[in-house]
């Protein structure tokens, strides 16, 4: 089948990074400038790639653009697919890379061998698993995106680093045999990989293939459970997130978006409404996994003393979020979740990074004096009349970090003005009205009281838990030698919180297009056809067409 | 044969998981292995068993599913045992490194007290 | 210039400056006070020019869009309420500017405190002109988090660090309450736009979610406005420097809750809930914080104490649910903020002066400083409600409300008493403030000599004491329009006339307002003597002080609670959660397998083959053996594991799957081999003798593993057998079959899958490979075994022992390695003849780079590592990176014919010997593999062989990372 050259930009994202990490390897360590340029250009020319496939798919006609794989047509060849759900992680992906590259350039990347090859790995990998639409692909890609962070967990190395490396590794290598029996479960049952093929098999299965699809699906849901984080497979998450270097911790917060994304795409394609007796499979336990993720979140975040640990435990609230709301399974509600999930992944990003800029020049031990005071009696009657009433200048360096500290804790508890906040009030408006048709118009039920206190508590605590890390690291005095922070690893933090500002004041924009993707997902009607359309003939195979053309 | 075929799938598997959960990590990697092969007889397996079957045709042969092996499953399971060999040999650097580190061959790197 | 653009304008300004201000010099405190009184004047004159538009009752309203699909706009909407509250913030504003420039010292760092005061103005604004009930939570939070930073000024001093957290704490949550309720009106009204909003009272009334919504409004009002029972942040924000106190804690944000009440008492008010919930409230805080007051040492804290007993005052009267009620609370919101702005100011002059605050230490100011002293009198005596000053009028007003009859309740029929009440403790804090503060005999040991303040500092005094003089005297033609605008524009038609004179003739409110006065003297007297020693509020006050129990609570919920629910929820050590994830996806699967019933068995088990059974006996008993051995025997069980391995190839090949016995058996020998070489670097164990008996705790561990093992496995076997006898589906391998000879050119389809039709999975295999091989280098260069096993191992010091004694030859291996080493071209040969039949027959490229590592493998085994890197003719990262770019020169040649990536065009060659050969371009994918596969497997082979070296000679040198390129 004879293609344009423009249909080649949806492999580019991840055919780039494989030719730029294979040929960094060839030069040698001591040309640091070198593998630095390679690598800055490389990732600029994919987030410039990932632009150009956004206006691809808004100028073609049907609403997704199918590559397929050494030509051959799904269902049994391998094909790739875009539409706007991808796009969108897509470009997540290449912004945080962006952010996470030029933070690591300046120290961290140097920190042991070859970390500059494994970050384009990680990104291929992560694109890969992104863009495909098949399932044994997906774990291919899986697998090499988590072999990536196995190594970038590593960098730096280190007993902490190694310790938690070792807890990782062993839990997703488990992980990775559950994804396996899954898949070739699924496929004993329903005798196809390709995921939209799936889609239209699903609703004619008999009884027994039902059942061992189903029992499949489950297994290969845990599978992705504990890549999402998920309570109670989760405890490995902070610790991990924590030990890792700054710029891997900040890709890493994308690593469990994953998870999410690829629950999300699976579930409502595999069990939408279209799926028959399978169809909305799953979705009570998932949403009590989401709320149980978010509670444990925040008695981690509020249990937690230090930044890496609470970081990592916003992680797991915004994800147990997104899950909850996902698992309501109604489209209006996707959208928002969506946007939620791309403004608190640049959150997340940008504070690990800053973490070790505010921990610079500090002694760790400075504030267990504050963190005793605080846990065993709070009322250290210092009296208001005897304060010391001169303020202390703080350096300008400070004083950056602190706002930047400020703007990721607003965000994360979802507080005005950033987008954090916009997500929660899209996510509430949608769960309680429709704007515009009156009174009554969406039907309040207890799920909905259940997510509109969830959201707000866990607001609340991620901003104390926060407050109280935050006053204890910028506020309280003590001999801190100013960091000396490159304007390189500044920069990316702000660009990060740049983000979540542009997401603020293009709020419509961006949810319309959010929503646009989300209704996609809930209906994958124009997926499935466009997948299973066959280039040549333009026939559509239908499930009991069989062998095809 | 399927019934010996599982059975010997749930004594892998069994013993694999037995492994996984004890506390020295040499016994950890040693359960991945027969894990790793309890998955990829039972991937094999999910193909449907078939003897003296091979896919490999005739030159110039259409083939037919009914006279072959299911090649697929096969295929799965090459890239599986590749993947697995991999990281097989990553964790087993990684406790070696732990190992070396923190001088205990526990899992959690620290000897359990009590 | 419309007007409506006006108002973005209005509301930009003070944020631009706040930009603008944080750029100046620390010291610069001329230029920033110059800059905040400059922009709070343009706001005033804004809103002065506005007003021929707000006394006409028109509406300006400016609106640009944001959110429209979710109902969010961002509107600007004033009307005369929003106009007076402007008036209000800006006006203030000016003085507060003018105020700090002379309070603040030198030393504090302007930019951050200026810059911060306009943000909050800037976002207090934002409040009073919203037009929309979102964008009112949007800003209300925005004046929490400022007032945060603004109270935690002086962060170095724990009690203001503890303020400011327990002021954000409650009022943020106050305000995310507030978000909640309005996200609620939001459904019953199907719009958050204020107007609507407003005009649907009687639909949010009626509805069944009215409660909840009023309910979680009013908690977000009463935590912004300090109401009990949320009241005592304000006490505790009093840290903050006292033109913050003034400005945000008696003139603006404390406002914002009772503004938000009557913002929304057409749309929420009128009701019992309303009179109940608000209403209480206000009572028992006017009461409460009035007595509290009294007991107070701290000026500040008096003023506090005071401004939420005057707070409580005007809650009330909303909450009185009486139109005239209302005008009387909004009068009373602009009183207060004038008199109890100026006592704050005073506060802090005195406190500038005299270097204190404590009434106890003060005494006798009034021959330092007499202009103050009769300014702060007329302004405490306006506090008090004497007659002929603002306070006085709105005190009246109140009163002639109390004694209205409601619903003759109880509690109605107590009001005036209890109001009386409340005003004499009002009046007994104003007192003790003068006379404690200003008379008596001169202050004894004060750090400071005081004297008058310099003239500007008094100079915002001296006119907010003017205006509680003139609105006092002359009220009709001062507060008299304002007042108006802003009640009309909530009530309309259904104003109330109300007369703003000073002499209503001899009436109820008269006689209890001279009561109050007379009682608060004699109050007064009756407590001087106790006031004047050393102990502070009563002890039963202390105990309901929430200040405390809001402590006490966050710190156990949120420390000690919490991390204890860590420990119980969760783990940080490996084994549980490997557990939970067994233990997990069973459940899962179970979970999916209930509805239909499992033991539907799809047939009866043929009788199975005795040849292929008793192969899986010894399968199963390797297996066990292994697992049984692992802890104490490893060698012993790797070889068993190898045994059960063994057993799998077999029956691959006996499922006619040659190509997967192949692979299993080379990836086999690798494997095997390195967890051989780790082993030396594991520590020596003692069998089970050696060590004490298992605890029981160890017992039940093991017997929970056991049946955990035992489970799962069961669970596999049986989902592996419905799977294997389920009916075939109708499955996609069959084009596979199909089209692998014609379209794919190879007639071993499971290797045409592999580089054709599914290449693209090998592809990412590969790099897996690849990325694997760089993560092990890269953490062995680090590597560092345990102090332990650094010295070499026992067998080999025995042999080198002997050796040394000549007892044995010194290579006991010449002959295995002189085979070895001609075998190594013949092995080579063999890889390439795998690579190259791959396409047709088992093999292909992984299965021959495999071999080739082999034949690497065997020289190690044979010539140790010294020799084999001595000569070693590779570069492993070399080969790895080589043979990824070739495999991706391979997929990428399609693009040149303009076909997707990894398209492969094929046809064969006859080489002589071999015979034909498949030239597919699938055959350089393959190459690529064979390459990166020899790369791979010779780099971790080495590193690892390598170590034993390396750490012989650290036992020499101190460790540390090689610098070498290659391993």
């Amino acid at each position: 089948m004879v293609i344009a050259w423009a249909d080649h930009l949806a492999i580019l994202p991840i055919l780039l990074p494989l030719a730029a990490g294979a040929g960094l390897l060839l030069i040698e360590e001591r040309h640091r400038a070198l593998k630095a340029a390679i690598s800055l250009a490389t990732t600029l020319a994919l987030a410039g790639i990932v632009t150009a496939l956004f206006y691809r798919l808004e100028a073609v006609p049907q609403e997704v653009i199918v590559y397929r794989l050494a030509g051959w047509p799904a269902p049994f060849g391998i094909v790739l697919v875009v539409d706007r759900l991808t796009v969108l992680m897509l470009m997540l992906t290449s912004g945080l890379a962006l952010a996470s590259l030029i933070f690591s350039l300046v120290r961290w990347s140097r920190a042991g061998v070859h970390y500059l090859s494994l970050f384009q790995f990680l990104l291929m990998g992560l694109n890969g698993a992104f863009l495909t639409g098949d399932l044994f692909n997906l774990f291919v890609f899986f697998e090499l995106l988590l072999a990536a962070s196995y190594g970038l967990a590593l960098h730096g190395s280190g007993i902490v680093r190694v310790r938690a490396g070792l807890h990782y590794i062993a839990i997703n290598l488990a992980a990775s045999l559950l994804f396996l029996i899954g898949v070739s479960l699924i496929y004993s049952a329903t005798g196809t990989l390709n995921m939209a093929d799936l889609a239209m098999r699903i609703p004619t299965l008999d009884a027994g293939d039902r059942m061992l699809m189903e029992s499949g699906s489950a297994i290969l849901g845990i599978a992705f459970l504990v890549k999402a984080g998920m309570w109670p497979l989760s405890f490995w998450l902070p610790t991990t997130y924590a030990a890792a270097a700054p710029p891997v911790a900040a890709m890493f917060a994308i690593m469990s978006k994953l998870g999410i994304y690829v629950i999300l795409r699976l579930w409502l394609l595999l069990f939408g409404d279209a799926a028959g007796a399978s169809s909305d499979f799953g979705g009570m336990a998932l949403l009590a996994i989401g709320g149980a993720t978010v509670l444990f979140g925040m008695i981690g975040i509020l249990a937690s003393q230090d930044l890496g640990r609470l970081t990592g435990f916003a992680v797991l609230i915004s994800s147990g979020t997104i899950l909850a709301v996902i698992a309501i399974g109604d489209a209006d509600l996707t959208g928002p979740a969506i946007y939620y999930m791309i403004s608190s992944t640049l959150a997340i990003g940008a504070m690990f990074m800053l973490i070790e800029l505010i921990e610079r020049g500090r002694d760790p031990g400075a504030d267990m004096l504050a963190v005793t005071r605080e846990a065993y009696g709070d009322d250290s009657e210092e009296d208001p009349l005897k304060m010391e009433e001169i303020g202390i200048a703080i350096p300008a360096t400070i004083t950056v970090l602190g706002l930047c500290f400020l703007s990721c804790a607003l965000v994360l508890a979802g507080m005005p003005p950033l987008s954090g906040f916009i997500g929660k009030f899209a996510i509430l408006s949608a769960a309680f009205s429709v704007p515009g048709q009156g009174q009554d118009a969406v039907p309040v039920t207890a799920f909905t009281w259940l997510l509109l206190a969830l959201l707000m508590v866990s607001g609340i605590v991620t901003l104390m838990a926060m407050t109280r890390a935050g006053i204890r690291t910028l506020w309280i005095p003590q001999e801190r030698t100013t960091p000396m922070v490159h304007l390189a690893e500044i920069a990316p933090i702000i660009l990060l919180l740049a983000g979540c500002v542009a997401l603020t004041v293009q709020a419509d924009p961006v949810l319309r297009y959010m929503n646009a993707a989300a209704s996609a997902a809930h209906s994958p009607a124009d997926y499935v056809r466009g997948v299973l359309t066959d280039p040549e003939t333009g026939a559509v195979r239908s499930p009991d067409s069989g062998g095809g053309p | 044969m399927e019934l010996v075929l599982s059975i010997a799938i749930g004594a892998l598997g069994g013993s694999g998981v037995w492994l996984l959960l004890r506390p020295r990590t040499f016994q950890v990697i040693i359960g991945l292995t027969l894990l790793s092969y309890a998955v990829n007889l039972f991937i094999l397996s999910m193909g449907r068993l078939k003897v003296d079957m091979a896919p490999i045709l005739q030159k110039g042969e259409a083939g037919d599913i009914a006279s072959y092996a299911d090649p697929l499953p096969q295929a799965l399971v090459l890239t599986a045992i590749v993947i697995s060999f991999a990281t097989t040999a990553l964790f087993l650097v990684v406790l070696l490194a732990s190992r070396g580190l923190t001088g205990t061959d526990h899992v959690d790197g620290r000897e359990r007290e009590w | 210039m419309s007007e409506s653009a006006l108002l973005p304008c209005l509301l930009s300004l003070p944020f631009i400056g706040s930009f603008v201000a944080a750029f100046f010099r620390n010291d610069a405190r001329n230029a920033e006070s110059w800059l905040a009184g400059l922009i709070a004047f343009a706001g005033l004159i804004i809103a002065i020019w506005l007003y021929p538009t707000i006394r006409a009752d028109r509406l300006v309203v400016w609106q640009a869009t944001w959110l429209p699909q979710y109902g969010l706009n961002f509107t600007l909407r004033l009307d005369g309420l929003a106009w007076a509250f402007t008036l209000l913030i800006t006006g203030i504003g000016i003085l507060i500017a003018l105020y700090a420039r002379y309070y603040m010292s030198p030393a504090d760092p302007m930019p951050r405190f200026f810059s911060l005061l306009l943000a909050f103005m800037g976002a207090m604004l934002g409040i009073a002109l919203s037009g929309n009930l979102i964008q009112i939570v949007f800003f209300w939070e925005i004046t929490s988090v400022v007032s945060f930073l603004l109270i935690g000024y002086w962060h170095q001093n724990a009690a203001a660090r503890d303020g400011a957290r327990m002021a954000l704490s409650l009022t943020a949550a106050g305000g995310l309450c507030l978000f909640s309720g309005v996200i609620v009106i939001g459904h019953i009204v199907g719009s958050y736009d204020l107007d609507i909003v407003l005009a649907a009272g009687d639909q949010i009334r009626s509805h069944p979610f009215y409660p909840v919504a009023l309910v979680l409004v009013v908690i977000g009002a009463l935590t912004k406005s300090a109401q009990f029972p949320f009241h005592f942040w304000l006490p505790q924000a009093m840290t903050a420097p006292t033109p913050v106190s003034a400005y945000l804690h008696s003139a603006a944000m404390v406002k914002a809750g009772v503004f938000l009440l009557v913002r929304l008492w057409p749309a929420l008010g009128g009701t019992d809930y309303w009179l109940w919930l608000v209403g209480s409230a206000g009572l028992a805080t006017f009461v409460f914080g009035a007595f509290l007051a009294i007991f107070q040492h701290d000026l500040k804290g008096l003023l506090a104490y005071s401004t939420i007993s005057h707070l409580g005052l005007i809650t009330l009267l909303i909450g009185l649910n009486r139109p005239l009620g209302l005008v009387a609370a909004v009068f009373h919101m602009l009183n207060h903020a004038t008199f109890k702005a100026s006592l704050f100011m005073a506060a802090g002059i005195i406190d500038h002066e005299c270097g204190t605050r404590d009434i106890r230490r003060l005494s006798g100011l009034w021959h330092f400083m007499p202009i103050t002293a009769v300014l702060a009198m007329v302004a405490a005596a306006a506090m008090a409600g004497v007659p002929l000053l603002n306070g006085f009028l709105s005190k009246e007003m109140f009163f002639a409300e109390t004694i209205e009859v409601y619903d003759g309740s109880l509690i109605d029929a107590a009001l005036p008493y209890i109001a009386t009440i409340a005003s004499t403790f009002t009046v007994a804090y104003s007192l003790r403030f003068i006379r404690d503060v200003f008379f008596g005999p001169a202050p004894k040991d004060l750090p400071r000599i005081p004297h008058e303040p310099p003239r500007w500092m008094r100079m915002p005094i001296d006119i907010l004491v003017i205006i509680c003089l003139v609105v006092g005297i002359v009220p009709a033609y001062t507060i008299g329009p304002i007042l108006h605008v802003a009640v009309f524009s909530i009530l309309g038609p259904a104003t109330p006339d109300y007369s703003l004179a000073i002499w209503h003739g001899l009436n109820w409110p008269l006689l209890m307002s001279s009561l109050a006065l007379l009682g608060g003297l004699v109050l007064y007297l009756l407590l001087r003597r106790y006031l004047q020693s050393e102990r502070g509020e009563p002890n039963w006050v202390m105990q309901l002080n929430g200040r405390r129990f809001f402590d006490r609570a966050l710190v156990t919920l949120s420390w000690r609670w919490a991390s204890t629910a860590e420990r119980i929820l969760g783990t940080r050590r490996l084994q549980p959660q490997l557990v939970l994830v067994v233990l997990v996806s069973a459940a899962a699967a179970l979970l999916a397998l209930w509805p239909h019933d499992i033991f539907r068995l799809p047939s009866w088990p043929a009788m199975p083959d005795p040849v292929f059974a008793a192969l899986w006996v010894v399968g199963i008993a390797c297996a066990i053996g292994g697992a049984s051995l692992a802890k104490f025997h490893r060698l012993a069980a790797l070889i068993l594991i190898g045994g059960a391995g063994l057993v799998t190839c077999i029956t691959f090949v006996w499922l006619s799957a040659p190509d997967l016995a192949l692979t299993q058996l080379v990836i086999e020998i690798v494997t095997l081999t390195l967890l051989l070489l780790g082993l030396r670097w594991l520590p020596k164990r003692a069998s089970e003798q050696g060590e004490s008996p298992p605890s029981l705790s160890t017992w039940l561990r093991r017997i929970r593993d056991f049946s955990i093992a035992i489970g799962t496995g069961a669970g596999l076997a049986l989902l592996a057998y419905a799977g294997m006898t389920g009916p075939a589906p109708d499955t996609i391998a069959k084009e596979f079959l199909a089209r692998a000879y014609l379209e794919g050119g190879g007639t071993n389809v499971v290797n045409v899958i592999l580089v054709d039709f599914r290449g693209f999975d090998t592809f990412g295999e590969i790099t897996v490979l690849g990325v694997v091989a760089i993560t092990v280098y890269a953490l062995l260069r680090r590597f560092r075994p345990a102090a332990d096993s650094i010295e070499v191992p026992e067998q080999q010091r025995q042999q080198e022992a002997l050796q040394a004694d000549g007892k044995a030859s010194d290579d006991y291996l010449a002959a295995p390695s002189a085979i070895m080493q001609l075998l190594f071209p013949f092995i080579a040969v063999v890889a390439a003849y795998f690579l190259l039949r791959g396409h047709d027959l088992p093999g292909g490229g992984f299965v021959g780079g495999t071999v080739m590592a082999i034949a690497l493998l065997l020289q190690y085994i044979a010539s140790g590592s010294r020799f084999v890197e001595a000569n070693l003719r590779i570069r492993p990262l070399r080969w790895i990176s080589l043979g990824l770019l070739t495999a991706l020169c391979a997929g990428l040649g399609a693009f040149a014919f303009s076909r997707p990536f990894l398209t492969s065009a094929f046809s064969y060659a006859d080489i002589p010997l071999i015979g034909a050969v498949p030239m597919a371009s699938a055959l350089v994918f393959d190459l690529g593999v064979f390459s990166l596969v020899v790369g791979t497997i010779a780099l971790i082979l080495i590193a690892l062989a390598h170590q034993s070296i390396r750490s012989h000679r650290a036992t020499g040198t101190p460790l540390q990372g090689e610098s070498r390129e290659e391993p």
